[in-house]
């Protein structure tokens, strides 16, 4: 067990220096733009090569990537080219706000689609077609699209909750709850439609394996048999579903982080990659890829947990 | 397959028994959702761009508002760029633009306890002439300091030289020489920024500085910045109110104005066609005026305004702004719009099978409802015009760069009409991306360097003229930014030069 976990996370940091390095060379070569785009438009040639010179951004790609793997080992990642904010800082701020929609629509997508998935598994009839449909609408639909209805319904027309903005939890408990319900509903509705579905399946054919009937031959009560052993069954494919929901969840903060104005990661990964401001972007990707692993490993362990026969030595 | 309701029940209930708890944590203090900016003494404004560090030679105009809070200039310039008392308490100018005798006021201090005398505007003008991107407006500006409170400056006549005393923001000497200056301003505006409460990118706020000569004029003790980038946001957060005002644009204008919210706009900018190839170098049809004239004459620019800017558009033949001293008043529309005319001067100049042109295009600059005109409309004289998409870090610089003879742009004009000049007419300004020279602009701007004000005016419309005549420009329509606000706050009809957006001191 403990040889599977160190293996992982070996390949763990594999994949992270290989998406760092793809990023890195992606942004590399536009050092004269970027300077340029730092300077703006009524620069000289001469200030602009001698901001490409103090940016670094004239050194060979590996040289410049070794430069930052060595500020990464050391805790020290760089200072925006633009605003001269040092990145630690710059993520420290915004990091909070896109973990708490992740962390958050992870947890209740979990909840929320185990149990729509098993009641439209075990109950069928009426409940399963209503979540079936339900399922489709919520992948269809964007949710950019459900976070401006959203918007205009709790916020606009009637004024339940703050249209935009991010209260920090330590200035105000109820607040940060406040204004981070609308972007999470509107997250929601899109993970848990795949999610639902997923454990809906695995579901429907636990049920009909004969261990079931067997346990049911027992006397066993039906609760019993669906939430001990069925669905520790059926956990599998579920849980994969909701690790890979973390991707489609990051991708859908941007967005949403735009429609609400929360201070996030995606935000700044957006307007930093627009700009070629290279220090910043490194470190949102630096970050992202870390949640990303964390969540697929804490995946694969309650996989492995959950179902003895997902165990690999 | 036997059905229980048990477990189903259990799975319903729980789920909507979730649903319900998170919606009710939204059900708790529900007045403290709508809007409270703006009680209290708390002016909070939104912006559609964040702030881009706080060094004093890096603010920009636009969207300014937090460089005005911290920083102070010599002058303040009012909307057609007369300069206005602020740092300098009383000046006199040379007659031949040639420089200023400024006398500070007494008793100013930098927020780091240093005073703010004649040393200070000293090292204001040389780091400007020394760093950020504009050091070319401040090369050549030499400063004395015969006493503490008395800074003369000297240049070569430079008719804009008010402009460029009035962008210059002063900040404490110790600061600039510390290297660390996109860290947190130090100046002596009438705000501090305080940073406890300030997240970058996101959220600025700062409290007003009591001792500031002028506090009358700033009415509220906290002035908080949002940054909001995306439109739909931003017209929730008006509506809100959660944020007293912002900029927006066409888009959302009638949603603004439905929901009771005041607009101000601002005519400060004309959409155009700049031709800057006259002498013909790249596109050699372009050396032909006709060539030109008949390019001026296939837009419908009434259909233009009230169709493609929904009627917040006025027409125009010329680039400069009503009220400037270039502005030729009531002046009349030489190209009026007909096509069967434009065709015959094209025939004439040999041309009735057109040419080719590039037009750049960039994303987010209002030009989307405009290109697909622009492509049509000189198509009916032949001309194929392919749209060349720039993007990223690059894009401006590439626009600006003179690979594209033919920009096309909404662009500012100000009420200190010599600077439109500066940048778009003058062979070194920076739209005029050809830089080609011109003996008649040359021997008019030589005059309007030394001229006083009356003269001044009659050259540079002298020079309005001629371009108009020359068609070195295709203006299509006068429109302008769109400021909306709370009905409550008191906003004074905006005194910004560039005609941008309500100035700081315009909060009332």
């Amino acid at each position: 067990m403990l040889v599977s976990v160190v293996k992982k996370l070996v390949r763990s940091v594999g994949v992270l220096l290989v998406v760092s390095f793809a990023t890195f060379v992606l942004m590399y070569g536009n050092g004269p733009g970027i300077a340029r785009g730092v300077l703006g438009t009524r620069a000289s040639e001469a200030d602009v090569r001698a901001e490409v010179v103090r940016l670094g951004l004239d050194k060979p790609l590996l040289v410049q990537y070794g430069d930052w793997l060595k500020g990464v080992v050391t805790g020290n990642l760089g200072d925006s080219f633009f605003t001269g904010q040092s990145v630690t800082s710059a993520l420290s701020s915004r990091v909070p706000v896109t973990l708490t929609l992740i962390v958050l629509s992870l947890l209740l997508t979990a909840v929320a689609s185990v149990l729509l998935g098993v009641a439209a598994a075990v109950r069928g009839g009426w409940i399963d077609r209503v979540v079936q449909f339900l399922s489709v609408l919520g992948a269809a639909v964007p949710a950019f699209i459900i976070a401006i209805g959203l918007v205009f319904a709790f916020a606009v027309s009637v004024r339940l909750l703050p249209a935009t903005g991010y209260v920090s939890p330590d200035q105000s408990v109820s607040g940060w709850l406040k204004s981070v319900t609308l972007p999470v509903i509107a997250l929601l509705i899109g993970s848990i439609a795949n999610a639902a579905a997923q454990f809906r399946g695995a579901v429907l054919d636990t049920l009909s394996q004969d261990f079931v009937r067997t346990l049911r031959a027992r006397g066993i009560p039906e609760s019993r048999v669906v939430f001990r052993h069925v669905l520790r069954n059926a956990a599998g494919p579920g849980l994969t579903a909701l690790s890979l929901q973390t991707l489609g969840l990051i991708g859908g903060a941007v967005i949403i982080e735009q429609v609400f104005a929360l201070p996030g990661l995606g935000d700044l990964s957006n307007t930093s990659a627009q700009k070629g401001d290279v220090p910043l972007v490194m470190g949102c990707v630096l970050v992202t890829i870390v949640v990303v692993l964390v969540v697929n490993l804490l995946g694969d362990l309650v996989t492995a947990a959950v179902n003895p026969k997902a165990r690999t030595r | 397959m036997r059905r229980t309701t048990r477990p189903a029940a259990t799975a319903v209930t729980m789920t909507t028994a979730l649903a319900a708890l998170v919606a009710l944590s939204g059900c708790t203090d529900a007045s403290s959702t709508s809007g409270n900016a703006g009680g209290k003494g708390t002016l909070t404004l939104g912006m559609t761009q964040d702030i881009q560090g706080w060094d004093p030679v890096n603010q920009p105009s636009y969207q300014g508002w937090g460089a005005a809070a911290v920083y102070e200039s010599p002058f303040r310039c009012d909307a057609l760029g007369k300069p206005q008392p602020a740092a300098a308490k009383t000046w006199t100018f040379k007659s031949d633009n040639t420089g200023v005798t400024m006398h500070l006021r007494p008793g100013m201090k930098f927020s780091d306890g240093t005073p703010v005398n004649s040393a200070a505007v000293k090292e204001a003008v040389k780091y400007a002439a020394t760093h950020g991107a504009s050091t070319a407006r401040f090369v050549g500006m030499q400063v004395s300091t015969p006493d503490d409170l008395t800074a003369v400056i000297s240049t070569k006549p430079n008719p804009l030289l008010t402009a460029r005393l009035c962008d210059l923001k002063l900040a404490s000497p110790k600061y600039l020489a510390s290297g660390n200056r996109n860290k947190a301003p130090v100046g002596s505006g009438p705000y501090t920024l305080d940073a406890s409460a300030t997240t970058g990118g996101s959220v600025y706020t700062f409290v007003k500085n009591d001792t500031y000569w002028d506090a009358k004029s700033f009415p509220y003790k906290k002035l908080v910045l949002k940054v909001i980038t995306s439109e739909t946001a931003t017209i929730n957060a008006l509506k809100t109110g959660q944020i007293d005002g912002s900029l927006i644009t066409q888009a959302t204008y009638s949603q603004a104005k439905s929901s009771g919210l005041k607009i101000q706009t601002q005519p400060s900018e004309v959409a155009r066609l700049l031709l800057t190839d006259h002498l013909g170098k790249k596109i050699p049809a372009l050396g032909n005026v006709d060539v030109r004239r008949a390019m001026n004459m296939v837009f419908d620019k009434d259909a233009m305004a009230k169709n493609l800017f929904r009627g917040l558009a006025t027409p125009t033949p010329q680039i400069f702004r009503p009220g400037s001293a270039a502005y030729v008043k009531d002046l009349k529309d030489p190209y009026p719009y007909d096509v069967e005319a434009a065709k015959a001067l094209m025939k004439k100049a040999g041309y009735a099978n057109g040419f080719s042109i590039e037009i750049p295009y960039l994303q987010g600059q209002n030009l989307d409802a405009l290109m697909p005109v622009v492509e049509q409309q000189l198509g009916l004289l032949n001309i194929k015009v392919k749209q060349v998409t720039l993007s990223g870090p690059n894009a401006i610089s590439e626009l600006l760069s003179g690979k594209y003879p033919i920009p096309m742009w909404v662009l500012g004009n100000y009420g200190e009409s010599r600077l439109d000049i500066a940048d778009y007419i003058l062979p070194d300004g920076i739209w005029n991306v050809m830089h080609q020279t011109d003996p008649t602009v040359a021997g008019l701007w030589k005059k309007v360097l030394t001229d006083n004000p009356q003269q001044s005016a009659k050259d540079q419309q002298a020079i309005n003229r001629y371009v108009v005549d020359q068609a070195w420009f295709v203006p299509m329509v006068s429109t302008g930014t769109i400021y909306a606000y709370n009905s409550k706050l008191k906003v004074r009809k905006s005194t910004d030069p560039s005609g941008l957006h309500p100035l700081l001191w315009d909060f009332q």
